[in-house]
Order: C-alpha cells, then structure tokens, then sequence
C-alpha cells in the first residue's frame, strides 16, 4: 500500500458473504489488505451452500463452499461480521468511505453458544424455514443449516407480541401460550411463576389488557387469555400442593419492609425473597392479600387460591406478619430494616356529600365487601338494595347483595352506559344475574325517617366530565326521582391509604405518595412506594408491575449501584397487531374463540361459589393454538432452560458501529423470481408445484424430507415435469433476461432424480435449451441419454386432480402441433435470478447506476470488470448480472484484480 | 376430475404442528404408518400432515422406515419413547 492512501480501518467493505464475496475477500485478504466483510444472514456462503450439487461436475456443492467458509470466517486479514447489515455508505472528501452498521440482536451470545442446537429442540414455536426455501418447519430459536459458519444458534424475534407489551405486570402470555399449545402445562405454570406471582388470582381476577392488545381480536376474536391462564394454574395447583422450591441458598444479610400485602406488596417481596434478601412484610388486617382477600368476592376469587398463591411467596423465606399495622416508617428503621416500600392500596370512604348520608343503612362499599369477605355479611335478605357508583366496585357490591338474599338490587350512576369504568363484560353479567342498572342518575339526597333509611332521590346528570375531560358532573336539578331502599351502599371511589406517612414521606395533593416514577424512589432515602397508594385505583397487574419494579430498584439501591439512566422495562417495541392479523388472514382458517363457559345466572346468585368454568384441556390447548406468534419468539424460556451454556439473552439490543474503509465490494447477489407472479402455474396453490430452489434442496444432503417425496403426501414420485424459463425472458414479468442458469440446474436435477428415482420419468418443458459453457452441451447430451424427456413448447397453465396430480397445458412446437395435456405427480417451476435491488439503497440517492435491467453498472465489463459509476466501489458476481457459480468466481477474481490495483494505486485516482 | 385447489396458510399450517404432534405420536403408538393413513386417523389434509411429519423428524421423534422401490410411500414410526 502506498504512503498517499487514506487512513481508513478496512481496505475493503465486502458487502455479501455469497460465493462471490467470500472469493473475494479471501483473494484481497490473502494479498494483505484488510477486509470487513458484512453478511446479513447468520451463516455466510450465500445461496450456493444450499444447492445439492453443481452443474456440470455434479460435484457437492457444500464440499466446495465449506472449506471457502470456514477461511473467511477464520482469515487473519478478512473480519467476518454475519446477522449485520449495511445501513449507509457515504463518499468520504478522501477517497474513502464512512460505513454505518447494525448488528443485529441474534438473543443468543455467539460467544457462549456451542452449536448444540438443544434451545431449537426445546423451542415451542415453529416457522417456515427459509433456508429450506419453506419446504419445512424450523423453530424461532434455531441453527441457520446444517453447516452454517459461524455454527451458532440465533432468535427470530419480530418484537414484542402485543399481549405480552400490554401486561403492566410483565407477565408474557405469548411464553405461556406456546407452551400450553405445546402441551407443556406445569412449564407454562413455571414460566408465568417467574414474571410473576398470583398466578391463581389473575387466572380469575385479572382484568385482562392483553385480550384487549391480542391480534386476534382484529379476525374473529381474541384469544381468551385469562381462561387459558385459568386451566394452567388449576392444573398445576391440583397437582402441586405446596411449592417446589425453598428459600434461596444463599441470603445476602439485608432486611427490607414492606408495607401491605396487596398484589404490589406481594410481588416485591417475591422478588426480593428471590434475590435473597431478608423480607418481612407488614399487614395491618388478619390475613394477607389486601383488595384480593377483602375486597373481591369470593364467586370471582375463591380464598383459597389465594392462599395457595400466597405460599408461593412465603416458600421464598418472606414473612409475613399479620395484625402489625405499620404507622411509622423511622420505627421499621430503628428496626434495622435497610429499606421499605410502601404498598397500602386504598380505603373506601369517599362521602357522598348530601344530606341523610349518616343514616343507619348507608354503608361504605369497601366496609361491606370487607365484612362479606370475613365471613360476618351484612343481612340484606328481602330488602331494596340501591348501590351507588358505576364502577368494579359498585358491580361487586351489587352482585354481592344479590347473593345476600337482597329482593331487589339497583344501581344508579352519573355515568352513560359508555362512560361506566366497569367493564362492559361486568356490566353484562350483573344484568343476567338480576341488577337493574340506570345510567346519568346522581344523588339529591338520602331519605330516611327514624335514624333509617328509607328511599334516595336522584337527580339528573347532564354530563360528568369537562372538555379537558376532568370529573366535573353537571346536573339538571328540574328532573328528579325518588326510589325507594333499605340499604344503600355507596362506591364512588377510593382514598389513598396513606395519611399515616404524611410527615415522612412527601404526598401528592390527593393524597397518593410522590414517587419518582422510573425508580419508585419517595422523597424519603430508601423508602419505596408503589401500587395504588401511588397510581390511585388501578388493576391488579398494574400492582405487581410496580411491586416488581420497585424490587428492582431497591436491589440496586441495596447494592450500591447508581439507579441513574437504570431502566427497568426492557421490552421490544410492540409489534403492530393489524399488520400481523392482516398477514395471518390470508388463506387463513376461520377460528372463533371458544367462550369460557358460566353457569346460568339464577344459580349462581344462590352463592358465593365461583361461576366461571374452566377449560378442558382441549380447548385450552386449541385456543392457545389460535395465537398468531406475533413477535415470532414467545419469550416462553424454554431456550433459557435447556442451554447448558448460558448463552440466550433476550435482552439482547442491536449495536451500531461506525467504520471506515478504502473502497467497497458489492456482492449481493440476486433475488429469486417469486413464482406466484405466474398464478397460472399454480405454485402456492398447489402442493405439488415447487420451485427449482425448493428441488435442489429437496437433492440436498441436508434435504427437509428424508427421501425425494411430494409435498402433498409424502409419496415417491414417479412422473416429474420441469418448466423452464418461469420470470425469465417473460416481458409479463418484466424481465426479458434469460437467467442462464435454469436450463443447466433443471438438468442436474434431472439427473439427481433420475440417481434416486431410476423408475421415474422427467420431462422438461423448455423453449430452447441454453448450454453455453465448458462442458454444458456434454452435459445436455448426458442428461438426454439418460432418457429425460425434452418437449419443446411453453407452459401456459396448471391444474390440480383430485389426488394432487398436475394437469401441465402446453403448446408442443415440435411434435404434432397445439394445445396438449400431460398429467405429472410433481411440478418443479424452473423459476430465474432477477436483480437483488438492496445494494443501491446504501449510497446516496442515485450515485449507484443500475443498467438497463436493473443490475449494478458496470462502467466498461471488458477492461475493467466489477467498476461501477462510483470512484472506490465494486460489483461482484450477481450483483451485476446473472450468473452461475462459475462466472461468478471469474468475476469475483477479476474484480478483486481491480479492487487491489485500486488501493495499490493509493485509493481514488483523481 | 379437476379439485378447486386452496393451499392453508403456511405459518397457520406450521404452527399446528405443536398440537398435532401428541395426536400424530398416539397414532403411531400403534404402529408405524404412512402420511395417507395418519392424515385419516387425524382426519387432516395429507399436505399439511407431510408438514408435521418432517418436523417431527427434523426434530428427532420420528423417523422412516426402510421402504422398497415398489412402494409409493414411506412408513414412520416413532423414535425411542417419544415424545
Ligand atoms: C435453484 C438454483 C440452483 C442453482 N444451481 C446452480 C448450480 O448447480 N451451479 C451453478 O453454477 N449455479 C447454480 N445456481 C446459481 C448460483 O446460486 C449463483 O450463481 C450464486 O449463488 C451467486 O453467488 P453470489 O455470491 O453472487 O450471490 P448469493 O449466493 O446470492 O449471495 C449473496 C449474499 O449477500 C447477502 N446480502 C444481500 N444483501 C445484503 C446486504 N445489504 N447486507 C449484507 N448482506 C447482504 C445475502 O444474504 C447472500 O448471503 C443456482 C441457482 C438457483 C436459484
Ligand atoms: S423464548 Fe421460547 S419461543 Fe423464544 S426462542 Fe426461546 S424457546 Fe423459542
Ligand atoms: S395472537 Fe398470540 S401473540 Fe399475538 S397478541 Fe394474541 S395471544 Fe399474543
């Protein structure tokens, strides 16, 4: 290299790991200069390590490009960069060039992975593989092919599936969907187990975002996420009494508190525990659970899966102490604990504000849910019961009372029907179950006589938010009603629970604790909060998310690392779900969703039994079935589990480098014609179409079948016909370019058939046969003497019989003349090369000249081959026109000539 | 006869073969069978059970018989105590 080069990292960006590139990497880096060679897919070797043999030699296509592998990805001057892309290629003033590029997330660290391929065998989900041209299945984690370099296993990972983004709670329903679908059900426990506790209690309670986020919801109906959920944690509890696991081995000696067992208090002190911390958890009632144990009914959440999910989190070492109501925070540090967190949740007692509110039989909803929940309910038998509210808990509170006995049950609200925060499938089955409901009503006042009550009279609500869309009821006072009751019971909101903490703590002005909302961090050194006692009222889920988060950031504080620029969501970006459902609706089967059945309403008011059935084990596995995989990996772990080296991350993030080189190699090859552009000829219809790089893989050693069978069923073929020149010199398709190597790969495989299916017979439709290089036309006159029949005469359409055998129209130009017939059981569509289009995008717009046909331009073929329009930049191969495997390593040896005479003349000749 | 043609949607196809491969498995419990007799006893498209036996095999729980050159098509039986 000369004095005048310009400094640069690489003498050459080789762009393609094909044959073309690799050939020209290994010459340029065998001449001293310093290649970066970029390969977009996991494996280099291009399309040629997949073809069964070559033309005319019929040699063994990996046996050639194998060891040309392993040298690129071992040469000491060549660095191979596979899973990465160029992103941008941009003229340096010197001649050179700066580089951008991604490498792309693999989620499986190359480092560690020893190619065993067992996260593939434990994968649950299965797509086409496309190294096999979508002949077979593959599985999200898998091993490009047999004899990929580098031999490591890789993720597909679109994104995040929409209900596993929507989980406040992290929790990853795709994982455990796939699992249950794979019928791996205590695996699928396990795995929910691990995002989070309470298993049991959201399999009943939860309110179910991620069935509002589900794809399938944009077809014919969401998955029904919570039932699915339902059927794996009842399996798991009837078989596993008590927890399987201890205590974590090793304790690392801190104590935290944590106040309130609610879900967020629970879920942070399972973490914790996890994490081997000494956790004691505060709970001012008799048991622990908070809204779960005191507030929902038991027909919605029975106590005792409440219980068992409790256990889950005390098998840990957490202990909980119940009746220890916590009022001071500078006491549980005199107690040594080295940090808190705050989870008190919500009391009831929002007031009505309007006279008669103190009579006897006005309760607070939350007080009477409470006393049903412990056992000691309030008589409510053949009374008028009016509950205020049209919220969760007005539902619960009504449907309660109709399971208390009560005569008649009313619910009034200043909301719409719409506008109701209940949920709509609530609001349905308190109707079936005998509420009456009216909507926009508010309270005048409460009527009694004697201390009691004995009627509410409404007033008209005229609307309920403002236009900043802030709670601000208007009333029209001229229209009102009075309706007669007994009891009333009031649900109009809850109240932080924490005045308690007012003088240590900093608190919002309604109340809810001010936190930092990535860390949870109060204003109090070490102190934690989260739940509704910082979100006000919310979900279960969204309780566990802020318990776990806040574990996550006492454990950093705990351990003295920064919480700076920490984050704690470490999601994908959600994958779009329309997108997704319009994919899968093609030629898709229509899969209503199986309802999670109910008992009849009459019986059910009878009790305070759980309504709801669950799955059988059918319909739990065929409704997990219906999941599209939208991110493609489900985050099931069961990767995670079988790696004996460690090596998954799912954390894995894309990085971006910046490089600069000399001059640049474009060795992209080219893009296979799509042969659903010929609808005529049937393939994607019919099973037995397939195109030529479908065949060779078929030939392969490597082959996704174990022996030359059709697709339709399996069976040997005995009558095979190939049609040449499918997208090639074809002014329909656009391109009138012979692709020059059908003629040849259509013969070889002709005669590998012939070498494994001696009784078959082949034919080959063609209009002439192309067999222009060395040894081609010996290799035609071969293929003839084997007896494979050529019919001249072009293929105008296919047709499928009953027993997927193929009906081929021709013209037959040679024998008697017009429109024939001929029945064959396999089709091969010898589909052509067309340009690959990728390489242009990299530069600057329309720098890159692409000739007539669209390939990269080559400035003067003759003297200078693999020259294009830019100063520095060179085509290798495919990239500038079609070409076989010979031609294209001619050219790749005559271009890195060039390419070499370029540097050595000190870069750009200017 | 000339049968109105309509190929299922691959990636539908594909992922049904993590429920089918119990029920393909219980079937070759009780011997090995041909992709037509499977396709019968699952009362599935024989294209699609094609799809679901190579994976399976791909993936090590079933595998081929030795079949002789009159024959049309392969047996498969069940690898070992697979699944
Ligand atoms: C069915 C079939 C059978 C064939 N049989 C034969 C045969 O028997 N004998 C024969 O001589 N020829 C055969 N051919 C032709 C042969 O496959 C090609 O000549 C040869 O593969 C061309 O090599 P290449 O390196 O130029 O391109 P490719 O092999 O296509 O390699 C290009 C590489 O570049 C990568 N790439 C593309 N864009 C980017 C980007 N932006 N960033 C990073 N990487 C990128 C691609 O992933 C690929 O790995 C056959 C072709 C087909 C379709
Ligand atoms: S997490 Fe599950 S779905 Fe994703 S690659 Fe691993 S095993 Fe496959
Ligand atoms: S289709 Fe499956 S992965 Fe997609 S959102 Fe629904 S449940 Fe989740």
């Amino acid at each position: 290299m000369t004095d005048a080069a310009p400094k640069a990292d690489y003498d050459v960006l080789v762009v393609g790991a094909g044959i073309g590139g690799m050939e020209s990497a290994l010459t340029l880096g065998e001449m001293g200069f310093k290649v970066l060679v970029v390969e977009k897919e996991p494996s280099v070797g291009g399309r040629m390590i997949l073809l069964s043999k070559v033309f005319p030699t019929l040699d063994c296509a990996s046996c050639i490009s194998t060891p040309k592998m392993a040298a690129v990805n071992n040469h000491p001057n060549v660095r191979t960069l596979v899973s990465s892309e160029v992103d941008r290629i941009v003229p340096r003033k010197d001649g050179g060039f700066d580089i951008e590029l991604t490498r792309k997330p693999t989620f499986i660290d190359p480092a560690k992975c020893t190619g065993c391929a067992l996260c593939e065998a434990a994968c649950t989900v299965a797509v086409p593989d496309e190294f096999n041209y979508d002949l077979s299945a593959r599985r999200a984690a898998h091993i490009a092919f047999p004899q990929a370099v580098p031999k490591k296993a890789v993720i597909t990972r679109r994104g995040s599936s929409p209900c596993s983004f929507s989980c406040p709670a992290g929790v990853k329903p795709h994982g455990y969907i796939s699992l249950v679908r794979a019928g791996k059900y205590d695996e699928a426990f396990r795995q929910h187990l691990e995002d989070a506790p309470l298993v049991g209690v959201l399999s009943r309670a939860c309110y179910a975002p991620c069935e509002e986020s589900c794809s399938r919801k944009e077809l014919e109906g969401a998955l029904p996420i919570r039932g699915i959920k339902r059927f794996m944690a009842d399996r798991y509890y009837s078989t596993h009494a008590v927890p399987e696991y201890g205590p974590p081995r090793e304790q690392n000696g801190k104590r935290v508190a944590i106040v309130g067992s609610g879900p967020g208090g629970l879920a942070a002190g399972f973490r914790l525990g996890q994490l081997g911390y000494a956790v004691t958890i505060f709970e001012a009632e008799p048991e622990p659970g908070g809204i779960l144990r005191w507030g929902i009914p038991a027909y919605r959440l029975p106590k005792e899966v409440l219980a068992r999910d409790v256990a889950n989190v005390t098998a840990l070492g957490v202990r909980i102490e119940t009746g220890r109501k916590v009022s001071s925070i500078a006491a549980l540090r005199d107690q040594g604990f080295d940090a808190v967190f705050l989870a008190t949740g919500d009391r009831g007692g929002r007031k009505l504000q309007v006279p008669g509110e103190e009579l006897s039989g006005v309760q607070d909803a939350v007080e009477y849910l409470h006393r049903i929940n412990e056992g000691h309910p309030p008589d409510l038998a053949g009374k008028a019961v009016v509950v205020i509210g049209g919220g969760n808990v007005a539902i619960d509170s009504a449907r309660s009372a109709l399971r208390l006995g009560a005569r008649s049950v009313k619910m009034f609200c200043l909301e719409s029907r719409l506008e109701m925060p209940a949920h709509p499938w609530e609001i349905r089955e308190a109707e079936e179950e005998g509420v009456v409901l009216t909507n926009s009503w508010g309270v005048g006042q409460v009527l009694g006589y004697d201390q009691r009550v004995f009627g509410v009279e409404l007033v008209r609500c005229t609307s309920v938010f403002d236009e900043a869309h802030r709670f601000r009821p208007t009333f029209d006072l001229s229209v009102q009603e009075t309706v007669p009751a007994d009891v009333v019971i009031t649900a109009i909101g809850l109240a932080p629970n924490t005045a308690a903490f007012a003088g240590e703590v900093a608190l919002e002005r309604n109340g809810t604790i001010k936190v930092d909302p990535e860390t949870l961090a109060t204003s109090a050194p070490g102190v934690f909060a989260g739940g509704d006692a910082v979100t006000g009222p919310s979900m279960i889920v969204t309780a566990i998310g802020q318990g776990k988060r806040a574990a996550f950031f006492i454990d950093r504080f705990l351990r003295g690392e920064s919480t700076e620029g920490t984050r704690f969501d470490s999601r994908l970006p959600k994958v779009d779900p329309v997108q997704v459902a319009a994919e899968a609706h093609e030629s898709a089967s229509p899969r209503p969703p199986v309802p999670l059945r109910r008992r009849p309403a009459e019986e059910r008011i009878g009790s305070f039994q759980t309504y709801e059935e669950a799955f059988t084990e059918d319909q739990a596995r065929d409704s997990a079935n219906r999941c599209l995989d939208c991110g493609v990996c489900s985050e099931c772990r069961e990767c995670v589990r079988a790696c004996p080296a460690d090596a998954i991350d799912l954390g894995m993030a894309a990085r971006h480098e910046a490089v600069t080189v000399r001059s640049v190699a474009l060795a992209t090859g080219f893009s296979p014609f799509d042969a659903k552009a010929k609808p005529a000829l049937g393939f994607g219809r019919f099973a037995n179409v397939i195109n030529g790089p479908q065949m060779d893989r078929i030939l392969a050693p490597t082959r996704p079948y174990n022996a030359v069978v059709r697709p339709s069923d399996g069976k040997a073929p005995s009558n095979v016909a190939f049609v040449l020149c499918v997208g090639s010199r074809d002014e329909q398709v656009g391109n009138r370019l012979c692709s020059r190597v059908c003629c040849m790969y259509s013969m070889k495989q002709a005669q590998l058939l012939m070498g494994s299916l001696p009784l078959a017979d082949v034919t080959i439709y063609y209009i002439d046969i192309r067999a222009f290089g060395k040894g081609y036309e010996e290799f035609y006159q071969q293929t003839k003497g084997m007896s494979v029949y050529f019919q001249k005469g072009r293929v105008s359409r296919i047709e499928e019989t009953d027993g997927h055998d193929l009906l081929v129209h021709f013209e037959d130009v040679e024998g008697g003349g017009g429109h024939k017939v001929a029945r064959h059981d396999l089709v091969v569509l010898s589909t052509g090369l067309l340009p690959n289009q990728g390489a242009f995008g990299l530069f600057p717009s329309g720098t890159l000249e692409r000739d007539a046909a669209s390939y990269v331009h080559e400035v003067d073929e003759e003297l200078e081959p693999g020259a294009t329009s830019l100063e520095g930049v060179f085509a290798i191969g495919a990239a500038t026109a079609v070409r076989d495997i010979p031609d294209t390593i001619v050219h790749a040896e005559a271009a890195s000539a060039q390419i070499a005479a370029y540097l050595r003349r000190g870069g750009a000749t200017a | 006869m000339i049968a109105r043609a309509g190929l299922r949607n691959l990636r539908e196809v594909l992922r049904d073969e993590m429920v089918q491969r119990d029920r393909i498995a219980e079937a070759l419990r009780e011997g090995a069978k041909t992709i037509p007799q499977l396709a019968t006893a699952l009362r599935a498209p024989e294209n699609e059970v094609t799809k679901w036996v190579m994976a399976m095999r791909r993936y090590g729980r079933l595998r081929e018989l030795p079949k002789s050159r009159s024959d049309d098509y392969f047996l498969y039986g069940l690898v070992g105590g697979s699944p």
